[in-house]
């Protein structure tokens, strides 16, 4: 099990739950993955809270507790998975400072041998498993496009992966680029700091505010769900509900969303078009390149800056694998129910999703499926077989609940949760069943 | 095993849990005695009944499970005993209470051993639905599927009560009721300790509840002589996780406060005793 982050935490825990050997390989020296704010890997930054509110959010059987508010802060956050990996004792059975380096097929793909290195002694070692679970995160390697003349530009370039706090914002002129809800929240935090704020967007979005009539807006999204309210009908009411509130996003410059809801992964950001109407940020155009003192824009406008931050979102990498392994194709890899690989029965992948809401209840049953394919495997497997047998003709599947996911790499992995959850169920069903 | 042809399956959608999740209660009543010196056994974590309190098993069991060297505690479940939430009980469903035991399993140290009482283990049995416990106890269960017998069987044995129940009052707690064993003032002296119930939770009981498998083991615990949950459903809900119940003649519901109350917990420990490391039960 690669990455002690909240995906690989359930995977390790639902392991050992259901009587299979495990061990963790953490290079850090904590758990929490992207939550262990300051960890190389980790990419939230000081004023980082959780967009997505608890219920879905959290493990199923491990909630939050009632203390914490209904957006934790990272802290918080990080504090949860501690007491987590504390509670089912799973500490003792990570590596941690240990970094996998490189892993292989043995013995006909019936073995993998994995090779850590210690990040302290620098020595590496190498252990042999019957089976590999790979969940080292997708949020941390940084996608940074090719824009021409940026090596002419006498400014400071940074990417969102390396912010940390509002400091470096301060007095400046700060470009940010990208309206993920990392560039959301940083060209907020420029408004609050810095002495202008650009924000460079492809498209126009919807800017989900985070609470609906009193409740958080993930909930009443929910409720509509549980109700099956159709999505037709749940698009009107959620643009609906955004044009009575805030009205015509044309109307303070912004652009009109050249897509229907729930075609891109959702923005939550409640103040950025407050700063926007206040005049503290002005929206712009996609970059279109760069010079000495500032970018110029796909409409010919430019703007004068002295700090670019790069929300342009991450890339997946398994740099242990070999891309064949994992099905890749182009830039991404290509799984049955985003976890299995056609090519071997005990490679596994865990949180290579994006969800529309909050993210460990999706964890928790992922780790429940890779266990039961693993106990399968033992006792059953010829129900084993005929599961895994599906992955490489529904590899690559989609479950976005019948929207149309606008076509980006950040969209590969975007996942209704609902959706999802159900092909979980019904899988994790079928190998409890045995025929 | 065909009285319970309800195939067990797994439930990860609960859409009402996340659209509607329970709210906080502000302040729980743990009970609570450790060990001294601390051992390495799992705690047990323990649920009242119907109109009861923590303090049920704050008398005896508490107490004595540490002395044998178990880290041992009661939960009062909100709007009982000294628990908050008591202007809401009207309101207050069972989704609540299992919520309330899930924040509790969430601040021990590793997982516990679980032992409902009556309601409590209906509540029980629900969170073992979602979370893996290291062992379930279950004594004069509520059963999971519907306490309509109980009901009619209340009915016939004490109508009255069942009008009570019926236009919202909490069933009635008589020492008759929930004792055989003790000395009249003793089974006075705690049935007057006995409050309210959520009217809606009482009702919730006799709904049929489907679960998913229940992977951790399971000791059953029944009264021949129960007045409040039938010996009949005691057994079903054995049969349903493919054991036999323990049964205590001359004990009446309240196991954990009749004479006797020892015995009862010298088998619950010794079932406690016995479970596997946490991680290696065997799938039922
Ligand atoms: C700014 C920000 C805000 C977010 N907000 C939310 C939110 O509100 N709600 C939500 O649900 N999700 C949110 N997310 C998504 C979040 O990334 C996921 O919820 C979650 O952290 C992903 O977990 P993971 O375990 O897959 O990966 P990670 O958390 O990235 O963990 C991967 C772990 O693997 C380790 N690792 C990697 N490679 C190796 C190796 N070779 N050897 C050993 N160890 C290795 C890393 O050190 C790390 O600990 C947010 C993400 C970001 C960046």
């Amino acid at each position: 099990m690669v990455g002690a982050g909240p995906h690989g935490l359930a995977a390790l825990k639902a392991l050992l739950q259901n009587g299979i050997e495990a061990d963790g390989f953490e290079r850090e020296s904590d758990v929490g993955g992207n939550w262990n704010f300051g960890a190389d890997n980790s990419r939230v930054y000081e004023s980082t809270h959780l967009i997505s509110s608890k219920p879905f959010t959290q493990y199923p059987d491990f909630p939050m507790p009632d203390s914490y508010p209904d957006y934790p802060s990272h802290r918080q956050v990080k504090e949860y998975f501690r007491r987590y990996a504390d509670h089912f004792g799973l500490r003792a059975r990570i590596r941690f400072s240990s970094d996998v380096v490189d892993a292989v097929p043995v013995d006909d793909g019936r073995a993998w041998d994995v090779t850590a290195r210690d990040r302290g002694t620098g020595v590496e070692t190498t252990y042999r498993y019957a089976g590999l679970v790979v969940a080292n995160g997708h949020n941390w390697s940084p996608k940074r496009p090719a824009y021409p003349g940026i090596e002419d530009f006498r400014g400071k370039v940074i990417h969102s992966a390396d912010y940390k706090d509002a400091d470096v914002l301060r007095g400046r002129r700060v470009l940010v680029v990208g309206a993920g809800n990392t560039g959301c929240d940083v060209a907020v935090e420029a408004a609050q700091n810095a002495t202008h704020t650009w924000h460079s967007t492809r498209r126009g979005y919807y800017y989900n505010p985070k609470y609906l009539t009193g409740r958080p807006s993930d909930q009443v999204a929910d409720g509509l769900l549980a109700l099956r309210v159709p999505l037709a009908v749940r698009r009107v009411l959620f643009s609906a509900s955004l044009r009575f509130a805030v009205g015509d996003l044309t109307s303070f410059g912004l652009k009109k969303p050249d897509h229907k809801f729930f075609e891109t992964h959702p923005i939550v950001n409640q103040q950025l078009v407050y700063y926007v109407s206040h005049g503290d940020i002005t929206p712009v155009d996609d970059v279109e390149r760069f010079d000495a003192d500032g970018a110029v824009f796909t409409d010919g406008s430019r703007a004068d800056v002295d700090l670019v931050v790069l929300c342009t979102g991450y890339l997946v990498s398994v740099p242990f694998l070999q891309h064949e392994w994992l099905n890749w194709d182009d830039d991404h890899p290509q799984l049955f129910l985003q976890m299995f690989t056609p090519r071997f029965d005990n490679l596994v992948v865990t949180g290579l999703i994006q969800p529309d809401s909050g993210q460990w209840t999706l964890a928790h049953w992922q780790g429940v499926l890779a266990a039961r394919v693993a106990e399968a495997l033992r006792r059953h497997p010829s129900t084993a077989r005929a599961f895994l047998s599906r992955a490489g003709a529904e590899a690559g599947r989609r479950y976005s609940a019948g929207a149309q996911y606008k076509d980006s790499t950040r969209h590969y992995y975007e996942v209704a949760h609902q959706d999802y959850l159900r092909a979980l169920q019904d899988a994790i069903r079928e190998l409890e069943a045995p025929a | 095993m065909t009285a319970n042809p309800v195939r067990r399956k797994t439930l990860a959608m609960r859409p009402w849990d996340w659209a509607f999740p329970p709210r906080p209660v502000a302040h729980r009543e743990v009970l609570s005695a450790l060990p001294d010196p601390p051992t390495d056994r799992p705690p047990l974590l323990m649920v009242h009944g119907i109109a009861h309190g923590a303090w049920c098993f704050g008398e005896n069991w508490v107490p004595a499970a540490a002395r044998a060297g178990w880290p041992a505690y009661a939960l009062s479940l909100r709007g009982h005993a000294g628990s908050g939430g008591a202007r809401h009980l009207r309101r207050t469903l069972m989704r609540d209470y299992v919520h309330d035991v899930m924040q509790t399993i969430t601040e021990l140290p590793e997982p516990p051993v679980l032992i409902g009482h009556s309601m409590g283990a209906l509540i029980a049995q629900l969170v073992a639905d979602r979370y893996p416990l290291r062992g379930l106890v279950l004594l004069t269960p509520a059963p999971l599927h519907s306490a309509m017998g109980d009901l009619v069987a209340i009915a016939r044995d004490r109508p009255a009560d069942l009008g009570r129940a019926l236009v919202g009052r909490t069933l009635s707690m008589e020492p008759d009721i929930l004792f055989e064993g003790l000395d009249p003032a003793t089974a006075r002296a705690y049935s007057d300790r006995t409050g309210t119930e959520s009217p809606l939770v009482q009702w919730e009981l006799l709904l049929r509840r489907r679960v998913g498998p229940v992977r951790c083991p399971v000791l059953v615990i029944g009264t021949p002589g129960d007045r409040l949950v039938r010996p009949a459903d005691v057994e079903r809900t054995a049969e349903s996780y493919g054991v036999e119940p323990v049964w205590f003649p001359g004990m009446g519901h309240d196991v954990m406060l009749d004479a006797g109350w020892d015995r009862v917990l010298d088998t619950v420990l010794a079932f406690a005793a016995d479970l596997p490391a946490w991680g290696t039960a065997a799938v039922r």
